[in-house]
Parts: C-alpha cells; structure tokens; sequence
C-alpha cells in the first residue's frame, strides 16, 4: 500500500510562492493545464463521510484521501465497491456496502501544475505535484504531493517546511471534505434515534417513531425511482415495515378505526413494493445461488435470471411511476402532516399509557411468548410454527429498538445480542422456504410461449431441492439459537428490565 | 538489470551527447535508468544540471559502497538518475566488476526508491585501452556512435578486432552513425560501404549533425525537451526505438 504524505493549501497561497527564495534555492511554478473534471463520490449512508474519508474520480485516478494520507489507484467506471478494480483504494474501500452506489456529492475542475525548488544552475533539487481542485463553491484549494529526487533530501525537507509555512497542512480526509463539501445539515439516516423521556406516553412514542421514520421512506423515493441501488428499495421497506409494526405492537394507542385506516394506508404503501424486492434479492444472490447447482443444469437456471432481470426492469419502471405521482406525493404530505400536528389523530384507551410502562408489558409479553413456542421446538415442529416464531422474535426486535432510548441500561446489548443470533438462523431458514415458494409459483406460471421452458423448470427444481436441504441444516441451526437465547443468564436480565415485579410475584 | 555502455575509441563522435539522450529516451519509455558519468572530459551529468559530488572527485569511496549510492541523484525528469563521478582507472575496474555481481554490495545499494533500475547507462571515458576489455565483459550491449568518414571507419575496424582478438562475441556491438551530413558525399559513400562491410553490427538509426544537439551544452536539457520537433530529437527516438528492439532481441 504506497500512501504518500498530502498537503492542502489555498490556491492563493501556492501561487505566491512563484519566486520566493528559501535555503538558497527558488520556487518555480509551471503553468496550469487543465487535467479534466473530478467527482468526490460516496454512498447514500455517507460511509465515507462519516468516517472522515473522501473519494476524488478525477482525471485518470481514482484517489483516497483518508487520515493516513493518500491512496490512489487508476480511474474506474465502476460504482460499485466490488466492481472496482483491484487495487488500494478498493481494498480500503472494503468495509461499505458492495450493495451501494458510489454517487456524486460535489465536483468541478482540476488544474495540474509544478511546484519545483531550483538551485543556482536551474536544477529541480525538489518538486511537488499540484492539483487546483475547483468546485465553484468555496475558495480554490491546492492538492500539494511533494516528490522527493534521489539524493536531494535537504531540498525535500525544506520544501516540506515551506509548505507549513505558508498556511498548509497534512491533509486528512475531515479537512479536506469541509473544503469540498458545503456543510451537512441534518444528514440521512436510515435508523433515525427517537428519544423518550419518562413522562412520554405511548402515544407520543408512537406517533414520535412513525413521524421519524416518513422522512426515511422519503429520502430514499428519488434513489428507487431512479434505479441507483437495491439498498434504496431495502431501506424504505424497512423505514415502512417498522411504521406498520408500531400500528400493530402498540394495541390500543390509537382509536380501533383509526389504526385501521392507518394500517390499510401504509399496507398500501408497501404492496408495490414487494415484488421488486424479491427480484432484487434473486439477482443478488444470483452467483451463490447459482453454486447450488451443478453444471448441467446452469443454462437453464441462467435463463431464469434472464427473465428475473427483465421482469426486474418492468416492475421497477412501475414502481419509479408511482412513486414519482403526484397521488403519492400528496399520501404522504397528509400522512406527515397527521403524524405532526397529531390534533387529528384519534386516541384510544392505552394512549396515555407511560410508554416505558407499555413497553416493559410489550417487551415482557413477547419474550415469554418467544421461550414458549422455543421450548417445544424439535425437528418435526411444522414449518408454519417456526415462521410463527420467527415473527415473535422480529417483533420483540423492534419493540427493543423502538424503546431502547428509555431503557439506558449497559445490559440492554445483553438482552438484544442472544435475539440477534436467533433472528440470523430464523432469517436463513424463512428465506429457504419462502423462495422455494416463490420458484415453484415461478415455475408453475411459466408461459407455454417461453423457450426452453423444460429446462428451465429442470435447474429451478434441482435449485429447490437445494434450498429444501440447506432450510434443513439451518433448522438444525435455530434449536442452538434458542438455546442461547433462553439461558438462565438472558432470562434473568429480561426479568430484572422488564417484568413487572408484582406480576413476577 | 541490463548495463549499456557508450563508448568510443575515438573523441568528439557524439558519445556524452547520445548517452544523455537516450538515457532520456529510456527512462521516458518507462524504465527505470541510472545514468553514470564515467568520462570526466564528457559531463553528461552538466548536461542535466547535477554539480559533481566533491566526495568522489576525491576518490577512494570504493571502500565505502553507501558514499557512492549517496551521490546519485534525481534527475528533473522521472525515472532517471545521475551518478555525477569522476573516477580513476582502478575505481572504475571495481565499479565495473561490481556492477555485474549481482551479489555485491553496490548491486545492492543501486536500488533505488522504488526498486532495482532497469538500465544502466555508462558514458564511458575515452582511451581507456586497459579497461576495455572490462567494460566489453560487463556491459550486455556497447552502443558506439561512428562518424562516417574514412578516419572513424578505422577506429570501427580497430574495434571489431580488439574484440575478436579478445574472445568478446561482436553482437555486443550496436553501432550508429553520428554527427550526419547528407550534403558530403564522403558521409553517404562511407556510410554505404560500412552497411555493406558491418550489416548487423550497424544500425538504421541516424543522428544528424545538428545545432540543436550543440545547443544541449547551452539548454542542459535533452533535445526531447528543449526541441521536441527537431530531427535531431527525432533521430534520438529512432534510435532509442531500434536499440531497445534489438536489445528486447537478445
């Protein structure tokens, strides 16, 4: 990994060094040429951002500059982690998504010049490489990589100082986006925190949680419509799935026929959405899907991705439609607007509930209802009362996030990690039988008209039999999840936080 | 590592002069090329502006391998370093011997930052009768400028036979023709005698005599650089091009 020292100077300032004199050697600049356009990229989540780095797709090299320094390897077209060539960018890059698009955030112009010290006979004792970055935005900043010659370090340490001098610094990632970047206001997040204040009632909870989570689903409208990444689609059905789910974990907050419109509202909301959804998950899985299969019968499974891809396109183009109407647009202003103003919102009898009463009633209830069905789980429990308890466990998942805020307990992490564990093998083994579902509902739908439509059928049977063996490893799997979700240890601090203690009486 | 040496039995052929050019050349295609000045008379180190280290000029830093590495220095274009030394007979033998043993200690210390160089160049002194036959051995390819009058078609011939007389296979020889005029018959009726004596020891490639590679000694620069346009910087980068081709060759 070649990270080379960076310095960040004004433009202004570099340009005044043209004739100064130091240690007896003089500044030389050579004129500006312009090497092209650049982009800082970074992903919706702002991972860059957050982490203090920043990534220039610039004239040739796509560069990053982090808190070590600079790492560079040559452009790429791709915008996907793991479609970036090799390289030490990529392999800084390793820790975002490689479901997410690296998407513009600024750019401009790039100058390229010299900075050269001179000896008395014209010779270059040392040089640094300028890059005049201009966005249009603020002050024009100077990239400054000094480059040593063999032999000349004195001249290369002198040049370094001077640098300092003239108002630079080793640039990091931080200094150098809040030279790029305008301010960030409030930035996006796909998990916005809701505080909750002991004299909260459930109602303001919930109605706190669902307000906090329209602007998600909004904010991630433009990036579905136009098709940037999976991850767009992903977070909005999360942002709505954890609405619903307060409409239907807090019994009684809002009025009967209230949480009914409410309910039918956001379910509208989500049908168009799951069909995308699916396809997105096929195609990613695409290739370890794909390993399931044995050679053979890898041409038809590859004709099955063909059609997922172009029924992928049509579904998707549906969806960026009704998303970008104005029947849409105008659904969830009204429905920010009842969650803001709550004047309109119809109370129901739990609605003035302390929440972090509701919440320990809600939160103990589940957890007893999930050591419940887990106890008699064996291999011939049915696959409909796993699924049944792979909802408890999603359940009691959201009502711990949604009331983390008011349980500031170091044990909290205790309590959700032996559930998290859980939820992965639950999770693994619901999308088995759910795509085998769904790909024998495929296979049963094929059009008579669809070429070679026998051996499709053939590689997505074989494929089904292969997910029908790995659901079985993965039930094997979730006995051991329950154990450790249902030790003496777990069970004692789900007591101690959240069961009433007259009640445990 | 391959090592080139530039040499010429006789002065005033243009030898300092296609030394630093094509080690421009070189370096400019990519590899990675120490250039070292061996002939006090020629300078192909005032050429690139290096001041001469007044640690070698006063000798005996054979016994210490990290003075000489230490006075190599970066040339004002990528890729080329300048090792300015004036050395005596003796130190060049050993320079030479060293040069070649891939385990000694100057092999060593001759990487550079990034790694091994690609290419040695040596603008060798003239006149160096009792060291020839060390520099024949050590350098994989002799690049020697001819200028084709009667007189340097002699001292070529001299060549050829030093070798044969010395068990030195010829095909180390890669010769030019040098210092070019078209207009004298003398340059075109020797020049087509020799291809027809030396047809594989001779190469296509011409330098002309040009006021532009004069003009090196005033710009201190290539003729690439100061006079990209020039049919002298032409020439240079046809005969870079055919040498490296028959040095890809071997």
């Amino acid at each position: 990994m070649t990270q080379d020292a960076l310095y960040l100077l004004p433009a202004a300032a570099i340009r005044q060094l043209q004739g100064d004199v130091a240690g007896g050697l003089h500044f030389a600049l050579s004129p500006d040429e312009d090497a092209g356009a650049f982009e800082v990229l970074d992903d919706f989540d702002r991972s860059l951002g957050r982490t203090g780095r920043v990534l220039i797709a610039g004239p040739g090299r796509l560069e990053l500059v982090t808190a070590g320094g600079l790492l560079s390897q040559p452009a790429d077209a791709a915008r996907f982690v793991p479609a970036l060539a090799e390289g030490p960018v990529k392999q800084a890059l390793a820790d975002l998504s490689p479901l997410r698009r690296l998407l513009p955030q600024a750019g401009g112009r790039v100058q390229t010049a010299m900075l050269a010290l001179l000896d008395d006979e014209g010779k270059t004792r040392a040089r640094a490489a300028l890059r005049f970055l201009r966005d249009g935005v603020g002050e024009d900043i100077a990239l400054v990589q000094p480059r040593g010659l063999r032999g000349y370090g004195e001249a290369l340490a002198l040049l370094r100082d001077q640098l300092l001098a003239h108002g630079g610094t080793v640039a990091d990632g931080r200094l150098l986006r809040r030279h790029l970047l305008a301010p960030e206001g409030e930035t996006y997040t796909a998990k916005p925190e809701i505080g909750i204040e002991p004299e909260d009632t459930a109602f303001d909870v919930a109605s706190d949680i669902i307000l906090a989570h329209l602007p998600v689903m909004r904010a991630n409208e433009p990036g579905i419509i136009a098709d940037l990444d999976t991850e767009f689609l992903h977070d909005y059905r999360v942002a709505l799935r954890k609405i619903r789910s307060v409409l239907s974990l807090f019994k009684g907050v809002y009025g009967q026929g209230q949480t009914a419109d409410l309910k039918a509202r956001f379910s509208a909301l989500m049908a168009p959405t799951g069909r995308l959804r699916d396809l997105d998950v096929y195609l990613i899985d695409r290739p370890a899907l794909a390993a399931l299969v044995p050679a053979p019968l890898q041409p038809g499974l590859q004709r099955m991705f063909a059609l997922f891809e172009a029924e992928r396109g049509v579904v998707q183009a549906r969806l960026a439609r009704e998303l970008g109407a104005k029947s849409h647009h105008k659904e969830m202003t009204a429905l920010f607007k009842l969650f803001n103003g709550r004047r309109l919102l119809r109370h129901g009898p739990a609605a003035d509930r302390p929440a972090q009463d509701l919440a320990r009633q809600l939160i103990w209830k589940r957890y007893r209802q999930i050591t419940r069905s887990g106890a008699n789980l064996t291999e011939a429990t049915p696959d409909a009362a796993v699924h049944a308890l792979r909802i408890h466990c999603k359940k009691l998942r959201y009502l711990l996030e949604f009331f983390a805020p008011a349980f500031p307990d170091p044990r909290f992490g205790a309590a959700l990690r032996p559930l998290k564990r859980l939820q992965d093998s639950l999770g693994q083994f619901n999308d088995c039988s759910v795509q085998q579902d769904s790909l024998r509902a495929f296979v049963a739908g094929l059009d008579a008209a669809v070429p070679d439509r026998l051996d499709i059928a053939q590689s997505v049977g074989a494929l089904i039999a292969a997910l029908h063996s790995r659901q079985l490893a993965e039930r094997s799997r979730i006995a051991a999840g329950f154990a450790g979700f249902n030790d003496d240890l777990t069970r004692e601090i789900y007591r101690d936080m959240f069961c009433d203690q007259e009640e445990a009486a | 590592m391959k090592i080139i040496a530039c040499y010429s039995n006789k002065g005033g052929v243009g030898k300092t002069a296609t030394a630093a050019n094509i080690a421009h050349e070189f370096a400019a295609a990519g590899q990675r090329v120490l250039l070292c000045d061996l002939d006090p008379q020629g300078a192909s180190s005032f050429y690139f502006r290096v001041k001469p280290s007044k640690k070698l000029v006063e000798g005996a830093f054979f016994e210490d391998v990290a003075k000489l590495t230490d006075a190599i220095r970066g040339s004002d274009f990528d890729n080329l370093d300048i090792l300015p030394a004036n050395m005596s007979f003796r130190d060049f033998d050993v320079f030479l011997s060293r040069l070649r043993n891939s385990r000694s200690r100057l092999k060593k210390a001759l990487k550079s930052v990034k790694g091994d160089y690609d290419l040695v160049v040596l603008d060798c002194p003239p006149n160096i009768s009792t060291l020839s036959e060390s520099v024949f051995k050590a350098a994989d390819a002799v690049l020697v400028p001819v200028i084709p009058t009667t007189l340097s078609q002699r001292t070529f011939e001299q060549l050829l036979d030093f070798f044969d007389q010395n068990d030195l296979p010829r095909r180390k020889i890669h010769a030019f023709f040098s210092m070019v005029q078209q207009v004298k018959s003398l340059h075109t009726e020797t020049i087509a005698a020799m291809l027809a004596a030396h047809p594989k020891r001779l190469m296509q490639a011409r330098i002309p005599f040009a006021a532009e590679i004069e003009r090196m000694g005033l710009h201190r620069a290539p003729v690439a650089i100061t006079e990209p346009k020039s049919t002298a910087a032409q020439a240079y980068r046809d005969l870079h091009r055919e040498f490296a081709e028959r040095l890809a060759a071997e």
